[in-house]
């Protein structure tokens, strides 16, 4: 009975903070002057910039697809399934691109290819002439998001690898070598998690916004954006941005289709005494120098430009003195709503690893659907939901923030609690409910224990996606709470450069520094990394 | 303790913290809530002055230049029913005259707003303009007969060599806007079509058509004159010229801020003291010194060394009002000519 109601109340809490906002959007786009009307809808269908904004959208979200997959699906091999000297550091470097707000690389790449950026000082502003003109544009937008989305495919092949049954592969290895192997065993059985990560890019580059507006290339999540700051036109806004949810809808309803028995809950085996690695032999020192390249391009070289724009004697002071409460601010809101993405996450992990009541798997594809749609719409969600005298509670305080991280982020708190849940047996609980446990025991005291390594990890995920957060933040942060990434993008209008890529390596730091002390906590470290 | 009753408490701490925090960041004396569309990097300054000098906290919504500085406006429309803000900081007055078309703002007539031109000014206190931009032409410096007025975009001497912003945003859309009201439609349209038959290159915001010019890809545009002086203090290789200043001439279209009390203000006696303090000369004397280089509207007030006293130009003699009914009314001829 327990478990019933809390597990329901589980799934409205998650209709009502995510699910919610979207729908009052929806219904707000469809009601004109009293009316109902499609006004907003044929207004868009009507605009041929429209059709030019989405066709720019799909260009490029099919190239950072493209560019991700074909470089992240053999890092992970790599990475994952060899023996390569300096592995972890690799994965740790590859992954710092996703740990921040897009637009940190897109300013740190403006910082060296850009007119006022470092190869213009060091070669003259005839050098920067082509490499400028190439970054603010479509090559460079594939390139930073790229960058920001690569680790998704090379950690998901990497997860994805540990399901693949050693037996199978050991068995492949007695007929023929590794690369036959990887072709005709060990890649078949990991598309399902390459198919995933194809979905996720393709859905994340598509609802970004940052970077292409910083790169000036229009995109149609900016025009829903911008029809709702600059014109203040809510329908048109809804209506330019139920396409791109359409389209969400539509790649996860054929996710949900094809992978999602294969996707939703792992079964992880290895890395363990026995589990195939493939031993690279003499080659090892090339494909270091190969991997070693590949990090020091998309990830060093950008932020030793902004390490090097920003080395002057005032920036920090600076930054710190005008981003300092920012920092704090940020810090604070990304733990709190770490904290809440770790409890509502295992709730939903729960119900969905126990699919204990028969809307599992709406759970599982509504916070899968919230995670996919651009900020923007669930930004404007929230404020037309909560926007009202009643609710100045939730509206006028940073309780609209952490709203806004749970509606985003919880399918990533609660697909790492369901994988976790899954490597308990289930007798462990059984036993517990036998000897006269009721469920919130069994829970508190049985399965939260044996899950906590990976609660611990979900709330590090969390956090960090909080803290990058910036979408739906700058959108509904109440007056005089502003975060560390909404300050550095109002900052950016007319700020130094110097200033600007300070203040991005202080949320670089900010976003890097709890994965160094979580490398203190080895056994901590060892299950992240396993989930 | 039963397990239900720990994540509850679990919960209630969270909540607890989360209203704990807010408390702690509310001062146990006044606040006041500003809602910024001048750039962030100009305004703080400005108003952590304030805080200093008077002991009121000031809580600000910033725009973002992607906003095109319209955000901040679009949120008090938002908010109409529920006001957060106790004063808008518009970084020009058309907007703040949409807001009192939709009966967003309060009249407030500030003292230190008295010898303020009264074409920078609501005649009903609605909004009060100071520290203002000059629209001007930026010019290459290899260009010898540089343009000398608006109608020059139109020139066949010029065909494919000036540029001009987006006007669908910003300032240039509240030019535009200016010289319908001017001109007249029939002559607005003539000139639209004029741009278009001289090939004027659009750019994406005032500040990329500065860089365009200073990079010698175009000739000239017409840009704030913040944007203009900050190239040349960066030593690029341009020139500023004030347009129509001839004699009989149409004037240089003049964007002044504006301070906007917000009708329903949570915070009404914080919230005059800081639309005095914007109005002030002092606060005038900074946003001249500051990298911004605006022009003050008090007479007397040292402006940047690099621009003319408001005294000096010969200003567009507009109604911002009508500039304001003009704008809403051409945003759909505007759209077309651009081809949305």
């Amino acid at each position: 009975m327990t478990r019933r109601a809390v597990l329901t109340l589980t799934g409205l809490l998650i209709f009502v903070i995510g699910l919610l906002p979207v729908l009052s959007m929806l219904v707000q786009s469809l009601h004109s002057d009293g009316h109902w009307s499609l006004g907003a809808y044929r207004g868009l269908l009507a605009s041929a910039r429209q059709w030019t904004l989405m066709e720019h959208s799909l260009v490029l979200a099919a190239l950072v697809t493209a560019l991700t997959l074909l470089l992240g699906v053999p890092l992970g091999l790599l990475l994952g399934k060899t023996d390569l000297p300096g592995r972890r550091l690799l994965t740790g470097l590859f992954v710092v691109p996703l740990l921040l707000p897009p637009y940190v690389l897109a300013v740190s790449w403006a910082d060296l290819l850009g007119p006022e950026g470092l190869l213009a000082r060091i070669a003259g502003p005839d050098a920067v002439q082509a490499p400028t003109h190439w970054l603010f544009g479509l090559p460079g937008c594939v390139l930073v998001l790229g960058s920001v989305f690569l680790p998704i495919p090379m950690l998901l092949t990497m997860v994805f690898l540990r399901t693949v049954d050693p037996r199978l592969e050991e068995a492949a290895r007695l007929m023929a070598p590794w690369p036959q192997v990887l072709r005709g065993i060990t890649l078949p059985l990991i598309l399902p998690g390459i198919a995933l990560a194809a979905v996720l890019v393709f859905l994340l580059s598509l609802g970004e916004f940052s970077v292409p507006t910083f790169l000036r290339y229009d995109v149609f999540p900016v025009e829903s954006f911008v029809q709702f700051s600059a014109f203040y036109d809510f329908q048109a806004a809804t209506a330019a941005a139920v396409p791109l949810a359409g389209i969400t809808l539509i790649l996860l309803l054929l996710e949900g289709a094809f992978l999602r028995e294969r996707t939703g809950q792992l079964r992880l085996t290895g890395p363990g005494r026995g589990w195939p690695r493939i031993a690279l032999g003499a080659r090892r020192t090339g494909w270091v120098a190969v991997a070693g390249f590949l990090a020091s391009v998309l990830v060093l070289v950008p932020m030793g430009a902004l390490a090097v724009q920003s080395a002057d004697a005032g920036a920090y002071e600076e930054a710190l003195h005008r981003a300092g409460d920012s920092l704090v601010r940020s810090l604070v809101y990304a733990s709190i709503g770490a904290t809440t993405l770790t409890v509502l996450g295992f709730l939903a992990g729960y119900l969905v690893h126990t699919r204990a009541l028969p809307f599992w798997r709406s759970v599982d594809s509504v916070t899968l659907f919230l995670f996919a749609l651009p900020s923007t719409v669930i930004g404007i969600g929230l404020i037309s939901l909560w926007n009202t005298p009643w609710t100045n509670l939730v509206y006028a305080t940073p309780a609209i923030i952490v709203l806004g991280y749970l509606a985003k982020y919880t399918v990533l708190t609660s697909r790492i609690s369901a994988t976790q849940l899954g490597l308990i047996p289930p007798s462990m609980e059984e036993a517990a409910q036998v000897a006269g446990a009721g469920w919130t025991r069994r829970m508190a005291w049985i399965v939260a224990p044996l899950a906590g390594r990976g609660l611990a990890a979900a709330w590090l995920v969390g956090y960090l996606f909080s803290l990058r957060d910036t979408g739906i933040t700058m959108l509904v942060y109440p007056p005089g709470h502003e975060t560390l990434p909404v300050r550095i993008f109002t900052l950016m209008a007319n700020g130094s450069p110097q200033l600007i890529a300070a203040l991005c390596l202080i949320m670089v730091a900010a976003s890097v520094v709890p994965l160094g002390l979580l490398a203190l906590v080895p056994r901590l470290g060892r299950r992240l990394q396993r989930i | 303790m039963k397990p239900w009753l720990s994540i509850l408490a679990l919960a209630i701490a969270l909540v607890a913290s989360v209203f704990l925090w807010q408390k702690a960041h509310q001062p146990a004396g006044q606040t006041v809530v500003v809602y910024v569309s001048e750039d962030q990097v100009f305004s703080e300054p400005i108003l952590e002055d304030f805080e200093r000098e008077t002991g009121i906290r000031v809580q600000a919504v910033y725009d973002t230049e992607e906003a095109k500085s319209t955000g901040a406006m679009n949120r008090l429309i938002a908010e109409k029913d529920n006001p957060q803000a106790d004063v808008y900081w518009a970084n020009e007055p058309i907007r703040a005259e949409v807001l009192k078309q939709k009966g967003i703002s309060a009249a407030y007539v500030s003292p230190n707003a008295a010898d303020i031109p009264p074409i920078f000014r609501d005649p009903e206190g609605y909004w009060t303009g100071f520290s203002a931009r000059a629209r001007v032409f930026i010019v290459h410096d290899s260009v010898k007969s540089p343009p000398q007025g608006v109608r020059d975009y139109t020139d066949p001497r010029w065909k494919g060599r000036a540029v001009i912003a987006n006007p669908l945003f910003g300032t240039t859309t509240s030019e535009i806007a200016a010289l319908f009201t001017v001109w007249g439609d029939d002559q607005g349209r003539a000139f639209l079509e004029g741009l278009r038959r001289n090939e004027v290159a659009i750019s994406s915001s005032n500040g990329e058509s500065a860089d365009f010019v200073a990079a010698g890809r175009y000739a000239f545009s017409l840009v704030d004159s913040d944007d203009a002086v900050n190239r040349m203090r960066q030593g690029k290789p341009v020139s500023m010229v004030y347009p129509d200043q001839a004699p009989g001439g149409l004037g240089t279209f003049i964007v002044p801020n504006a301070a906007v009390l917000i009708r329903g203000a949570p915070h009404p006696d914080a919230a005059r003291k800081l639309m005095d303090y914007l109005l002030s000369p002092e606060t005038e004397r900074k946003l001249a010194r500051a990298d911004c280089a605006q022009i003050p509207l008090h007479p007397g007030v040292a402006g940047p060394p690099e621009l003319k006293p408001m005294d000096q130009i010969r200003v567009m003699q507009v109604r911002y009002a009508d500039v304001a009914q003009k704008l809403v009314e051409i945003q759909p001829l505007l759209r077309r000519w651009l081809g949305l």
